[in-house]
C-alpha cells in the first residue's frame, strides 16, 4: 500500500477528436458509467461509430468524487441481480481491460448498531446467501478481529452489536477505472470529446435525431444519457420528466498513513464509511445534504458529524487531519433505486438514479445500457429498473433495507 | 453551514432546520379520477430545477412552523422567504429575509 | 391576594380543581426531578470567581403548553389569567404569581410557574379555554429546569448553541427554542449572566453532563497560554 506499487502509464491514454458531423449513438456524459456504455456498445454490439460528449474533462465528476467502495450486498433481488452482475465484472475487468486499476477485495463491513440494525442486517445477510452473493453475520468479537482499529466496546453512543461482512468487496482506484475504460473504447475507435457540452436535442417529432453541443450540432441515430447529476436539466431540455432530485453528496480525506485500516467499514446508522486508499489517505464518506443542490459542495455539519462518528468508532484517528473535503452531486430517486431504461423520447436512453451507489455500479450499468441502446430493449437485469415502476408500483426500495450509506 | 431567516424566528444555522421538498405542489382535486400516470406524478415526480428553486422547509427546532424559500440550487443563497400559502415573490423586488436581531420587548423581565 | 389563591374570572364550579382533584402531598415527597442524581456533580463541577460559571436543577416547575390563536377569544381569557401572551419571538410575558410565559411560536406558548403553582394554574387555564379552539395541557413532567449562570455562563452555553448570544442579539429577558448540544430546548436569558435551559426530562441526564463537561476548562485559574 504504498506508492511505489502504483502502476506507470502513459502520458496519452486516448485521442482528442473533434466531433464528427454524424454518429450511430452518442453517450451524453464521460464519466464511469458513459464510458463502460461506450466500451460495451463497442465490444459486445460492435456499435464502433459512437461517441461520448464530455462537458468539462473525462471522468471529473462524480466519478472524480466518490468514495470507491464497491460491494453487492443489497436486499432485493432486483439490486442483488444486477450489483452481484458488477461485481463479477469487476474481477475480471482489470484482465480484460488490460489495466490494473487496484481493485483491492478487501471486504466491505456494514455495521449494525442497534437491534433493528441487528434484524435488518441478518435479513439482508439471508437474502443475500440465497441469491448467491458472498455475505456472513459476524458478532462484535469477529469485527474486532477482522478490523481491530474498531472501538467495540460497549459505552459509546452507537455500540457495534456486529456487522455483515462481504468478503470479495472492496475498493479500485476510480481514476484508473476511468482510464482503463477511456483507453479501451479509444482503441476500439470510441470518439471521446472533451469540453463539448450539450445545449439541446434535436428531434423529429419524438424522435431524436441529434444533439446540440457548444462545439456544433451532431447527428446521431440514438442518444444516452450518462450524466449523473445533471439528468433532470438533459430531460428537460428533451422535453421529459424525470423522479430525480439532486442533493449534495461529500466526503474527505485525510493525509497520508501507513497502512492501519484493512478493510472497509461502512455505518449507514452514523452515517459514515470508511476506507484506507493505496496511497494512504483514509477517505469517508457521509451521507447526503438534505437539500436539493447542484453546487458540488454541502454544508459544515454533515461533515463535523460524519467525523465525530468516525473519531468514536475509530478513537486512533483522533489525530489524523482533514486533507481536503468535496461534495459531488448525486441523482437520488424515492426508492434509492436507479433508473435505466427507455424514455419517453424514442431512440433516447437514460442511464441515471444511482443515487450514492454509481461507481460500483459502473459495470453492470455500462453493459445492460449498451444492450438496451444497441437493441432498444432492456436487458434482463435493468428491466426491472425502468421508469415504469413509478406508476405500476413496483419499486425496488432500497431506503434502509440496502444499508444505503454507500 | 448555510444560514436561514425563519419568517418568525429571524437568521438561525441550517442545523434547526428540515427540508421539505418543492413548494406548491397542490393534492390532487380529485384523487379517485387520477390516471395511474397522474399519480405516479404526484406521489414520485417533482421539479429539480438548476437555479433558482422554491422549496418548503420547517423550524423543526425553533417555532415549528412551515415556511417556503426562494433558493438558488447552484450558489445556495436564499433569495426570498415567505410564508405558507403565499405566492412567490418577483425577485425584481427587494428580497425581504434580511437578518433581524431579537431584542428585548418592552416591558420583558429582566 | 393572588391570582393562584382566587381566580378573578368567571368558571363553571369546580372546574379549577377538575385538572388536579387528587391530593399530592403525599407523592410529592416521593418524587425524584430528571437531574437529581446530578445535584452533586452540579456543585462540584460549578465555578467560583472570576471565570465563575455555576450550574444547577430547579426542579418541579410548574409548566403549561398553550396552544391557542392568541387574537382569538379563548386567546383574550388566556392571556387574562397569565398576565398576557407574548407576541412575537424572544417576548416573555410575566404575569401574577411568578407566571411567565415564553413564545415558541406564533400559537404554541409555554407557561411557567413556580412548582407550588402546579395545583390551580392547569385548571385555571383549562377553564379559560373553555370550549375554544386550542390546548391546555400540563407539561410540569415533561420538561425540568437548568440554571446556568456566572461570567462564563455565556461561554459554555456558546460551545455548543449556534443562535447568536451576543447581547446585541439575545438581551435580558428574551427567551427562544433551540438547540444546545443537540437536545432541542427553550433558552431564556433572565439576566446578564443567567440562562434558563428547559430540557425534556429524557435528555436532562445527558445536557446535564453536556453542560458539567463545558464548566470544566473554567475551573482552571488562568487562562490558557495561547490566549
Amino acid at each position: 500500500m504504498t506508492t511505489e506499487h502504483l502502476p506507470e502509464h502513459p502520458e496519452f491514454l486516448w485521442r482528442n477528436p473533434d466531433p464528427k458531423k454524424s454518429y450511430d449513438a452518442v453517450i451524453v456524459g464521460g464519466g464511469g458509467h458513459g464510458l463502460a456504455t461506450a466500451y460495451f456498445l463497442a465490444k459486445n454490439h460492435g456499435m464502433t461509430n459512437i461517441a461520448i460528449l464530455e462537458k468539462g474533462w473525462l471522468a471529473g465528476g462524480n466519478m472524480a468524487r466518490n468514495t470507491t467502495i464497491i460491494r453487492s450486498n443489497y436486499l432485493w433481488d432486483e439490486s442483488a441481480a444486477i450489483y452481484e452482475h458488477a461485481l463479477k465484472l469487476w474481477e475480471i475487468l482489470p484482465e480484460e481491460l488490460d489495466y490494473d486499476f487496484l481493485f483491492s477485495q478487501r471486504g466491505v463491513m456494514n455495521l449494525a448498531h442497534t437491534l433493528g440494525d441487528v434484524r435488518e442486517s441478518v435479513r439482508r445477510v439471508g437474502a443475500n446467501q440465497l441469491n448467491g452473493v458472498d455475505a456472513e453475520w459476524l458478532d462484535p468479537k469477529q469485527v474486532k478481529e477482522l478490523c481491530p482499529i474498531l472501538n467495540i466496546s460497549d459505552n459509546i453512543r452507537y455500540p457495534v452489536m456486529g456487522a455483515t461482512y462481504q468478503p470479495r468487496a472492496g475498493i479500485a482506484k476510480h481514476d484508473h477505472v476511468a482510464w482503463a475504460f477511456a483507453r479501451k473504447c479509444d482503441e476500439l475507435g470510441v470518439d471521446i470529446i472533451q469540453n463539448c457540452e450539450v445545449t439541446g436535442f434535436l428531434k423529429d417529432g419524438n424522435k431524436v435525431t441529434g444533439v446540440q453541443t457548444t462545439r456544433g450540432t451532431i447527428n446521431t441515430e440514438k442518444v444516452g444519457l450518462c450524466a449523473a447529476g445533471h439528468s433532470s436539466v438533459l430531460a428537460e431540455m428533451a422535453g421529459f420528466r424525470l423522479p430525480i432530485q439532486s442533493h449534495p453528496l461529500q466526503a474527505l480525506v485525510s493525509e497520508l498513513h501507513e497502512p492501519v485500516h484493512p478493510t472497509v467499514v461502512m455505518s449507514n446508522h452514523v452515517h459514515v464509511y470508511v476506507s484506507q486508499a493505496h496511497k494512504g489517505e483514509l477517505v469517508m464518506g457521509a451521507g447526503v445534504d438534505s437539500y436539493n443542490g447542484y453546487g458540488q459542495r454541502g454544508s459544515f455539519h454533515v461533515i463535523e458529524e460524519q467525523m465525530a462518528a468516525a473519531v468514536e468508532l475509530f478513537p486512533i484517528f483522533a489525530r489524523a487531519h482533514v486533507l481536503r473535503t468535496w461534495g459531488g452531486i448525486v441523482d437520488t430517486t424515492m426508492d434509492a433505486s436507479p433508473i435505466v431504461g427507455l424514455t419517453p423520447v424514442e431512440n433516447m436512453y437514460v442511464n441515471c438514479g444511482w443515487g450514492t451507489g454509481g461507481f460500483k455500479g459502473t459495470p453492470a450499468a455500462g453493459l445492460t445500457f449498451a444492450h438496451t441502446i444497441a437493441t432498444g430493449a432492456p436487458h434482463e437485469l435493468n428491466k426491472p429498473f425502468s421508469m415504469e415502476r413509478f406508476e405500476t408500483g413496483a419499486l425496488i426500495d432500497e431506503h434502509g433495507a440496502a444499508a444505503v450509506a454507500h | 453551514m448555510l444560514l436561514f431567516t425563519c419568517p418568525n424566528c429571524g437568521p438561525r444555522n441550517e442545523t434547526e432546520f428540515h427540508y421539505g421538498g418543492q413548494a406548491h405542489v397542490p393534492y390532487p382535486e380529485h384523487p379517485d379520477q387520477l390516471t395511474d400516470r397522474e399519480w405516479a406524478e404526484y406521489l414520485f415526480y417533482r421539479e429539480n430545477t438548476k437555479g433558482i428553486f422554491a422549496e418548503r422547509w420547517v423550524h423543526s427546532t425553533g417555532c415549528r412552523q412551515w415556511f417556503n424559500m426562494l433558493r438558488d440550487t447552484v450558489s445556495y443563497d436564499v433569495k426570498a422567504v415567505y410564508r405558507m400559502g403565499e405566492q412567490p415573490p418577483a425577485l425584481a423586488e427587494p428580497v425581504s429575509n434580511q437578518p433581524t436581531s431579537i431584542s428585548a420587548p418592552e416591558g420583558a423581565k429582566s | 391576594m393572588s391570582l393562584l389563591e382566587k381566580p378573578y374570572f368567571l368558571m363553571p364550579k369546580g372546574s379549577a380543581e377538575m385538572a388536579n382533584s387528587v391530593n399530592n402531598t403525599g407523592v410529592a415527597a416521593l418524587r425524584r426531578s430528571p437531574a437529581e442524581h446530578l445535584w452533586t456533580d452540579f456543585t462540584v463541577g460549578s465555578v467560583a470567581g472570576e471565570r465563575g460559571v455555576t450550574l444547577r436543577e430547579v426542579p418541579f416547575q410548574t409548566m403549561v403548553g398553550i396552544r391557542v390563536d392568541p387574537v382569538s377569544e379563548a386567546g383574550v381569557r388566556l392571556a387574562d389569567v397569565t398576565g398576557g401572551l407574548p407576541v412575537r419571538c424572544g417576548e416573555v410575558t410575566t404575569g401574577p404569581a411568578g407566571v411567565s410565559v415564553l413564545w415558541l411560536g406564533p400559537d404554541d406558548f409555554l407557561a411557567i410557574a413556580p412548582g407550588d403553582a402546579q395545583d390551580r394554574l392547569p385548571g385555571l387555564l383549562v377553564a379559560a379555554l373553555g370550549d375554544g379552539a386550542g390546548q391546555v395541557v400540563d407539561l410540569s413532567s415533561n420538561r425540568t429546569t437548568f440554571e446556568l449562570s456566572g461570567p462564563s455562563a455565556r461561554a459554555v452555553l456558546e460551545k455548543s448553541c449556534a443562535a447568536d448570544l451576543h447581547p446585541r442579539s439575545f438581551a435580558v429577558g428574551t427567551a427562544i427554542t433551540t438547540e444546545v448540544g443537540k437536545v432541542p430546548t427553550p433558552l431564556w436569558k433572565t439576566g446578564e449572566e443567567t440562562f434558563m435551559l428547559f430540557p425534556r426530562a429524557s435528555l436532562a441526564d445527558h445536557l446535564g453532563r453536556w453542560l458539567l463537561d463545558g464548566l470544566k476548562e473554567f475551573a482552571s485559574d488562568r487562562n490558557p497560554s495561547w490566549l
